[in-house]
């Protein structure tokens, strides 16, 4: 047989004469995208994504119309590309015409809501097998910090978990903190970095945000060093949060985790202070910023500056890492304006160091609050008060102390663009409440001094750009509570800092690899679309009384024993698609950025189940690639299944009603192997 | 006198009443033999319809028009006396011959003048004579006829406008004894009906082209593919192959010469991409007409995977024409880039509504106004639609565009099969362009994704422009669409699909632009419904509350003799008391 | 409706076409003669006797629009919506007829009487609007003739 020669996206091929360009992709390692095509049935042509551009025949002409690669054979001198503007644009086309159609939940509402983008369905099944170690290693793709993250973070995957239609959400956060606590008590599982590439990369601050940049960016074989300004790693999980949510000594040990894959680790060293920007610019290949926001914001109220006001983060600081002296406030009136989490660890906090009363000023009513509803509720055990529709008016000092806040009162107008209806002061009404320490968790910003030459925001935050986290000075990214809009939960930072660094590693490979948001089909799902649905209520997780917690900063929550665990974790409806990781579909949707919510239009089929014998199908996941179609007739030989209809509407139908056609069947599984995507399953039980 | 009346019956003769006339006329002559009645196709002449030729010695005296069953007795006293004073009412008009007489025939060559359920009809009109020549005597090797074809430079009339030589040749050449010849009759482009009028009125001529084909590409078996839609067609070239059979020229060893080949007729079902020809296959086959991958083309391996050429009815037509005048002569005819004749359906808002055969190179004018008469009732021209679904609507502008595959191709529309849909200024350019989609749309097999989900997604886009819905970014993403599913469908269908969107946002982008303008959507044509908003012109109305009578939902108020007023909220738009206003003081905007 | 239909019927059109590769389309078009559609039954014993599936002669006979799976009414009424009856108002002579009828396109009225199909092209067009019941044409139609024509048809049912 004769030899062709030709090239495809510049990489030089060979082939026997005859093949098609799709077949001699594949023998010289290159995998054109393609949904229809399949080795055991004829050519069909169905899909368009295996486009390809023929930009020079050998002759110097290009070809003028893009060739279908599953059936067009390559010549002497050809030069194909499916990379070309053209085929991309077709191929791009065609996958969000197809994702247009398609109904179906790629993952489920809790990975979608995740910031991270964490494989929660994954890990809770993990769980649910009892697999602890197989659920770290699923959480540690987007999480290194499994236990401290499990215990702090607000969880926006429960508030969006289906089962919540059904009774109530799965602990999603509790597992993960399980899984994590049983990963690290025994042979903890440690990923292996990928060989040096003799590049390095300093990541300024190490918060949750920076040790996860630091983590990723070591996996891929980059020399990482984490400077940062406090006496030890960890950032808000050290200085914020209380130790009785997160005991310090886990954060020691996961961070000594990071420590252990080779990520270099320095403390105590202050950005323009210790080490100037321009210095690290010039010693590193590339710079993370991440330093986060610490600068509690001021009210703007009289008497902010009286001695027993202070800030929230300022308040907590030494108190939460043990660091610092923990205060007698024996006797003593605290106030706490806010009604976000900070300003709940800081009313938590006062009443563990003994305050007689201590109360959260807040100026809508606790629907509105944004913290956690499980920190209200122990914060309200533990006997903290709260002035709803308050707001501080002024700070009326003593012998320049804090002696009585002046409390405005609010009433609730029309809603804003949060939606949350928005508090107006009632003209004239005033309270008066009496506080020796006033704590103002209203919000932090970043302190930017050292940040020589970064451009900030109009909000005062590092401008960095939203795909590649790039500043305005080349070779410096920027994530987390330090950029954009401000500060925000840990893993919020730490999903950025994750996709930071892989924009990062792809730049120090010498590639421009900007972050887009890959695309998920996502199904409307109602409670009345679950309503057959066993209810099994969720496991509460066990906590000491209020009586006992209050007094001291050891752990609030006891934590879940593995059965309770492993029961919880089988509550989970598995929403996302079991086929997720063979789908070919979504792995192609997902190379490029894709918008098919502009074609919304008609479904053709909604998510119609079937079944036939053992096999099931779901007509809402069919792409009309016909593989199943063809497979059961050229390659079984039997010709069960069938395309009806025509055009648009097509659907792929068994011809259900009689019998002995189904008997023909013989579970070949064929069809569930050929088809690209989730259509098709095998039911096992 | 000897002679005889000859009543046009072809579809469209019929649907206009021509069984009627022939059954009153057939009535008055029973009983004599002087004047025979004979059937004849269609003359293409369908605004005239039911069209009686009066004929002395074979000689046309008399073409009369408009006939209805109750002139049978004035036209047979005509008839017999050749007095035509009694019907002169009937004759046609000098101008309306002008509309035969702008044209060149040679594939409707015989098209209203022989009788189509006669094999002598067309054995008289030299039919069968050019088999003769290539079969009889010296004749003609197959690959002198192919390379006659080449010289006429005869192409594909269907649509895509490839040489037929050069297939002919690729299926000649092609390895293997067993090979295919098929017609492609699946006329299914709406607003093109010569292939219908062919097969109606000169079946023969269609045969013998097939023939020819056969006998030059060495198939033993010849198909005709006819849309179901055509049931006159089918039982008139059902009746013509029985004759050919019978006499001969169809079977084994025809005229002696050693050459055999069957011919049999498939009806199609009702799919119009059964066109394209590798869905016009599966659909032999027995299969879903979903179009096959090319290559390998239908020439290397095509019907049971066998070499096959398929031409459509029109192209047929032309080949014994060719065969007996010679390449040259047909070549003679045309531009350099297109030669001979091409067949159009003219029809739409023009004045002169019919099947129109000239040479290439005329422009469009000369065949919309100088052939058709322009615009019918009192409107101006606006667009012409050619080609169909795969084709595109032309600006004025354009009219003197020389028709020729070039030239047209180059206005983003094509010669297609011929249908010339003609468009007045009352004619919405975006709804057109929804109407053709909404028939792709319709019609894509559903194979590929591209087709499959671009023309129902650019079917919604234009419906909800049309509803009054869209939005300025609907255009942009209708063009990125387009050009997406023009490059990315699997066969002509859907590639060809965008064309009459994208003509449109070519030439009529303001219309598309009015329909979206956020300030304020409207439709030019005042063609759109939802778009439309009436009210009432106080100056103009007598308040003689017939509009307030006729509104179906009493959105208008008014006293007698007093102006009336239009509800706006309350009004559907149904255009009532528009069409009912007797002194133009409803306006529609 | 289903029930009952005398698949013997069928035995004749089979055996013609029973040694023709590639005839199912044909054998359909014979099988929607005989009942006047295409009966379920009908399709699984055409599928049987032909050694196909009934996925696959089902999947031939949805393509095509031919085929129809209901029985239709005596009158079958075929409103042309081709290019020149589109341009010419095939859209109020459709509204019209279905006003009238008191069905959608596509439906059969109560009395089995009038099935509408719009179809793409009759190839009248230059008579456009038209129509066909059953294998009479009507061209250059108006709303009010159109309704006249099928009043006309409906008078001769109700004299027979």
């Amino acid at each position: 047989m004769s030899q062709i020669h030709f090239t495809i996206n510049g990489i030089p091929c060979t082939c026997e004469a005859g093949t098609t360009v799709l077949q001699a992709a594949k023998q010289n390692g290159i995998e054109i995208p393609n949904l229809c095509n399949d080795e055991s049935v004829r050519v069909y042509g169905a899909c368009g994504l295996c486009a390809v551009e023929v930009t020079d025949d050998g002759t110097g002409k290009a070809l003028p119309k893009l060739l279908r690669a599953c059936s067009a054979k390559p010549q002497e001198g050809y030069v194909i590309r499916f990379d070309t503007k053209r085929a991309a644009q077709s191929r791009k086309i065609a996958l969000e015409l197809l994702m247009s159609d398609h109904t179906g939940d790629c993952r489920g509402p809790c990975q979608l809501s995740c910031p991270a983008g964490t494989d929660c369905q994954g890990y809770v099944k993990k769980i649910a097998q009892g697999d602890f170690r197989g659920a770290v290693e699923i959480i540690k793709q987007k999480i290194p910090l499994p236990a401290a993250i499990g215990r702090v973070c607000p969880h926006p995957c429960e508030q969006n978990c289906r089962r919540g239609l059904v009774e109530q959400p799965i602990s999603i956060a509790a597992l993960k903190a399980h899984a994590a606590d049983r990963d690290l008590a025994g042979d903890t599982f440690r990923p292996v970095p990928l060989p040096d590439t003799g590049k390095r990369v300093a990541v300024v601050g190490g918060g949750p945000g920076g040790l996860t940049a630091a983590y990723y960016l070591r996996l891929k074989g980059h020399a990482v060093t984490v400077l940062d300004a406090a006496k030890k790693m960890g950032g808000m999980l050290r200085y914020g949060i209380p130790a009785y949510r997160l005991p310090k000594e886990l954060l020691d040990r996961e961070i000594s985790e990071i420590a252990a894959l080779g990520v270099s680790m320095q403390n105590g060293v202050r950005l323009g202070k210790d080490i100037t920007l321009q210095q690290l610019r010039d010693e590193y290949d590339a710079v993370i910023l991440a330093t986060g926001a610490w600068r509690s914001m001021a009210m703007h109220v009289p008497g902010e500056t009286l001695d027993g006001v202070t800030g929230g983060i300022q308040f907590l600081h030494g108190i939460s890492s043990g660091e610092g002296e923990i205060p007698d406030l024996t006797g003593k009136c605290v106030a706490v304006c806010g009604g976000g989490n900070t300003a709940m660890d800081a009313c938590r906090t006062a009443i563990r160091c003994g305050a007689a009363r201590v109360s959260v000023i807040y100026r809508r009513t606790r629907g509105e609050m944004p913290a956690e509803v499980t920190e209200i509720e122990e914060s309200i055990e533990e006997g903290v008060s709260y002035e709803f529709l308050a707001n501080p008016a002024e700070i009326i000092g003593e012998n320049g102390h804090v002696k009585q806040v002046k409390l405005q009162v609010m009433e609730l107008g029309a809603p804003d663009a949060s939606g949350r209806r928005a508090p107006v002061p009632i003209a004239g009404r005033f309270k008066y409440l009496d506080a020796d320490l006033v704590i103002m968790a209203i919000g932090q910003t970043p302190d930017t001094a050292g940040l020589d030459g970064i451009a900030l925001t109009k909000k005062g935050t590092v401008a960095a750009d939203a795909g590649t986290f790039r500043t305005n000075l080349p070779g410096v990214y920027a994530v987390g509570d330090l950029t954009n809009r401000g500060a925000s939960i840990a893993i919020e930072a730490i999903g950025e800092a994750g996709r930071c660094a892989a924009v990062v590693d792809a730049a120090l490979r010498g590639e421009e690899k900007p972050y887009f948001a890959p695309y998920f089909s996502q199904k409307q799902v109602t409670a009345a679309d679950l309503a057959d649905r066993e209810q099994q209520p969720r496991c509460p997780m066990p906590t000491r009384p209020a009586a006992e917690r209050r007094h001291d900063f050891a752990p609030v929550n006891r934590g879940l024993d593995n059965e309770t665990a492993m029961r919880e974790a089988r509550r989970c409806l598995e929403c996302g698609c079991h086929d997720y990781h063979e789908c070919k579909l979504i792995r192609y949707a997902q190379q490029q950025e894709l918008h098919p919510e502009r074609f919304a239009g008609a479904k053709n089929a909604h998510g119609k189940e079937q079944r036939l014998v053992c096999i099931e199908r779901d007509n809402g996941k069919c792409i009309l690639c016909g593989l199943c179609v063809r497979v059961c007739e050229e390659a079984a030989g039997k010709g069960i299944l069938g395309l009806v209809g025509r055009g648009f509407p097509t659907v792929v139908k068994p011809e259900f009603d009689r019998p002995e056609v189904i008997a023909g069947c013989r579970d070949c599984l064929k069809c569930v192997q050929a088809c690209p995507t989730g259509a098709l399953r095998q039911i096992t039980e | 006198m000897s002679g005889y009346i000859a009543v046009g019956q072809g579809s469209c003769g019929i649907a206009a009443g021509a069984a009627n006339v022939y059954a009153a006329l057939s009535e008055k002559l029973a009983d004599r033999a002087d004047i025979a009645l004979k059937t004849v196709g269609c003359i293409g002449m369908c605004w005239l319809e039911p069209i009686v030729d009066l004929y002395d010695n074979d000689c046309l005296t008399a073409r009369l028009v408009h006939v209805s069953p109750a002139d049978a007795d004035r036209i047979v006293t005509a008839a017999e006396s050749g007095d035509l004073s009694g019907i002169a009412d009937l004759v046609i008009t000098a101008e309306d011959s002008a509309f035969l007489a702008k044209q060149t025939r040679i594939a409707l060559r015989n098209c209203g003048i022989i009788d189509p359920t006669s094999l002598e009809s067309a054995r008289a009109a030299g039919g069968y004579s050019a088999l003769a020549k290539i079969l009889t005597g010296e004749g003609m090797t197959p690959e002198q006829v192919i390379e006659c074809i080449k010289v006429s430079g005869l192409a594909g009339r269907g649509g895509a406008g490839f040489p037929t030589w050069f297939k002919w040749n690729a299926a000649r050449q092609a390895p293997g004894d067993e090979k295919y010849l098929i017609c492609n009759a699946d006329e299914g482009d709406p607003g093109a009906f010569m292939d219908r009028a062919v097969i109606e009125s000169d079946p023969h001529t269609l045969i013998e082209g097939m023939l020819i084909a056969a006998y030059a590409i060495g198939a033993r078996e010849a198909i005709v593919y006819v849309r179901a839609e055509y049931p006159l067609a089918i039982k008139r070239l059902t009746r013509a192959i029985g004759q050919a059979r019978e006499a001969g020229l169809i079977g084994d060893n025809i005229m002696g010469s050693g050459f055999s080949c069957d011919f049999r007729i498939k009806a199609g079902a009702g799919a119009f991409v059964c066109g394209e020809e590798t869905a016009l296959i599966e659909s032999l086959q027995g299969s879903r007409g979903m179009p096959r991958l090319k290559p390998p083309f239908p020439a290397q391996a095509g019907y049971w995977y066998k070499p096959s050429n398929i031409n459509n009815v029109e192209t047929f037509a032309n080949v014994a024409w060719i065969i007996s005048n010679g390449g040259a002569a047909f070549a003679a005819m045309g531009t350099p880039d297109s030669k001979g004749t091409k067949v159009f359906a003219l029809t739409g808002k023009v004045r002169r509504s019919g099947l129109v055969e000239i040479p290439m190179g005329m422009t469009l004018r000369d065949v919309i106004f100088g052939i058709g008469g322009g615009i019918r009732g009192g409107g101006s021209f606006k667009a012409v639609q050619m080609g169909g679904p795969s084709g595109g609507c032309i600006s004025a502008s354009l009219l003197d565009t020389v028709i020729d595959y070039k030239a047209l191709g180059a206005t983003g529309a094509i010669m297609g099969s011929g249908g010339m849909v003609v468009m007045d200024d009352s004619t919405c350019m975006v709804s057109m362009a929804k109407f053709f989609l909404d028939f792709t749309a319709k019609e894509s097999c559903g194979k590929c994704v591209h087709c499959r989900i671009g023309t129902k997604r650019m079917q919604e886009i234009l419906t909800r422009i049309v509803a009054g819905e869209g939005v300025p970014e609907d255009i942009g993403l209708l063009e990125e669409l387009c050009l997406a599913v023009r490059d990315g469908a699997l066969c002509g269908l859907g590639q060809t699909a965008p064309n009459p969107v994208l003509t449109t946002l070519r030439y009529f982008r303001g219309e598309f632009e009015a329909h979206t303008d956020p300030e304020h959507r409207r439709c030019p044509a005042h063609a759109c419904q939802a778009l439309l908003t009436y009210s009432v012109d106080a100056e103009k109305c007598r308040g003689c509350t017939l509009c307030a009578k006729k509104c179906p939902v009493g959105a208008i108020s008014g006293t007698v003799k007093q102006p009336h007023a239009i509800d706006k909220d309350r009004c559907i738009r149904c255009g009532q008391c528009y069409a009912a206003c007797r002194f133009g003081a409803v306006i529609k905007d | 409706m289903q029930k009952g239909c005398d698949l013997t019927r069928l035995d004749p059109v089979l055996a013609e076409y029973a040694g023709v590769p590639g005839s199912l389309i044909t054998v359909l078009q014979h099988t929607q003669e005989l009942y006047g559609y295409l009966p379920h039954e009908a399709i699984c014993y055409i599928a049987q006797k032909t050694g196909t599936t009934p996925a696959k002669v089902m999947g031939v006979a949805t393509f095509y629009t031919q085929f129809r799976f209901q029985p239709v009414g005596k009158y079958h009424i075929m409103l042309c919506d081709g290019t020149a009856c589109h341009v010419n108002g095939s859209a109020g002579i459709a509204q019209a007829v279905c006003q009238h009828l008191g069905i959608e396109p596509g439906g059969t009225t109560e009395d089995g009487l009038f099935t509408l199909s719009i179809v793409a092209c009759l190839g009248c067009c230059s008579l456009s609007p038209v129509m066909t019941v059953n294998e009479d044409a009507y061209g250059s139609l108006t709303p009010a003739r159109a309704v006249e024509i099928l009043d006309g048809l409906r008078a001769k049912e109700v004299q027979a």
